[in-house]
């Protein structure tokens, strides 16, 4: 099945799994937080990287992983906030690029996991698939210097490195194939459960209160 | 807007603890836009659209820091799919400002369906909101709109009308 296969992926036939570039990023992760998008990739990466399961945010609507995790960035920009997007959540919200070249956060990374489908509802294809949308071009016209396609997992590894010690936005669009983990373990919790364990971490690990007390009144 | 609505406005939010602001800018708040990136204690971020700019504000409300969403009311038409999943998915609130395009008063005919939509949807989305006409009362009602929203952990809306901002 190489019929929209490009010249690039042709010259490396094995696309990278998804699943084995979360391995290689979670031992680089500590104090991050992340901001993931939806479908199999929450249960891989909450498999891949367990260390960073208090730290880590599912959100469920598409175009809105990457703002949230900007977001993040923007009130505790003293800590290095990764949001882990994808192709069909970046091609909903384009402007978000444009947003980041010019607010320029200095401690985001985002990885765009570019599988070419909308995985999660059996895999019909977003606009990647053809071959002829680029995302990193995309962002890297939206005026994001640091926008970076990796396409075996030395790359990414490295790109990771660098996207996590770097002072501006930082884009990594990977490509992955379509599969799925199916063997690992699915989460149990909702969105609530899900944002009080990442609030109660983000309180803990900055002694602040987000959710404070009840008045007594 | 009158130099003393847009004081009010920006005293209502730094009364309340918000110091982040996404806006998209409007026509009725034209004078606020500037003040607001003028202002010290108040990051300002300019979005593309409302709904990416409700969903950074979700985001700086887990940062734990307080957010705003300034736009026009038609920008709650934009925003509401990233308000439901926010807001009724996983409880993280957003607080708005928007002027009340279409109300009484609107002398343009693209503007009226603002009007018309923005309290009903406000209601299906069972957001509580508070239409104000008159600078006394705007900075109690953002106080009061940040609290309601802190103790719910869900969306409100504060909505600027008559004088305020014609």
């Amino acid at each position: 099945m190489s019929a929209t296969a490009t010249p690039e992926t042709t010259a490396t036939p094995e696309k990278m799994k998804r699943f084995d570039c979360m391995r290689v990023l979670a031992p680089m992760l500590k104090s991050e937080l992340v901001i993931l998008s939806l479908g199999a990739s929450v249960d891989e990466w909450y498999t891949a990287a367990p260390h960073m399961r208090e730290a880590s945010l599912f959100q469920q609507q598409l175009g809105c992983v990457t703002p949230q995790a900007f977001g993040l960035a923007v009130g505790l920009p003293h800590r290095r906030i990764v949001s882990l997007d994808t192709d069909g959540g970046m091609m909903f919200n384009l402007g978000i690029l444009a947003t980041l070249a010019n607010e320029r956060p200095r401690n985001l990374l985002v990885v765009v996991w570019d599988n070419e489908c909308y995985q999660s509802i059996g895999g019909p294809p977003t606009h990647t698939a053809g071959g002829r949308v680029d995302i990193a071009k995309i962002a890297a016209g939206a005026g994001i210097e640091e926008a970076h396609t990796a396409r075996t997992l030395d790359d990414f590894e490295a790109l990771c490195r660098r996207g996590l010690a770097a002072d501006g936005p930082f884009v990594i669009v990977a490509k992955v194939d379509r599969d799925s983990r199916r063997d690992i373990r699915r989460k149990h919790s909702d969105g609530r459960e899900d944002k009080y364990i990442f609030v109660r971490h983000v309180e803990a690990t900055e002694g602040i209160v987000i959710m404070g007390p009840s008045e007594h009144n | 807007m009158t130099p003393h609505a847009v004081e009010a406005v920006i005293a209502g939010l730094k009364a309340a603890g918000v110091s982040v602001v996404c806006y998209l800018p409007d026509s009725l708040f034209k004078e606020l836009y500037p003040a607001l990136d003028a202002d010290p204690d108040i990051r300002t971020i300019r979005v593309t659209n409302e709904g990416e700019g409700a969903a950074i504000c979700g985001g700086v409300f887990l940062s734990g820091k307080r957010a705003a969403l300034v736009m026009e009311n038609s920008g709650l038409r934009a925003a509401i799919e990233p308000l439901a999943r926010m807001g009724m998915g996983a409880g993280i609130p957003v607080i708005m400002l928007m002027s009340y395009r279409g109300d009484l008063g609107e002398n343009n005919w693209w503007a009226v369906p603002h009007g018309m939509t923005m309290e009903p949807l406000l209601e299906a989305m069972r957001i509580p909101y508070r239409v104000i006409d008159e600078a006394a009362k705007v900075k109690r009602a953002i106080e009061d709109a940040v609290t309601w929203s802190y103790a719910a952990y869900y969306h409100s809306a504060v909505a600027l009308t008559g004088e305020l901002v014609r």
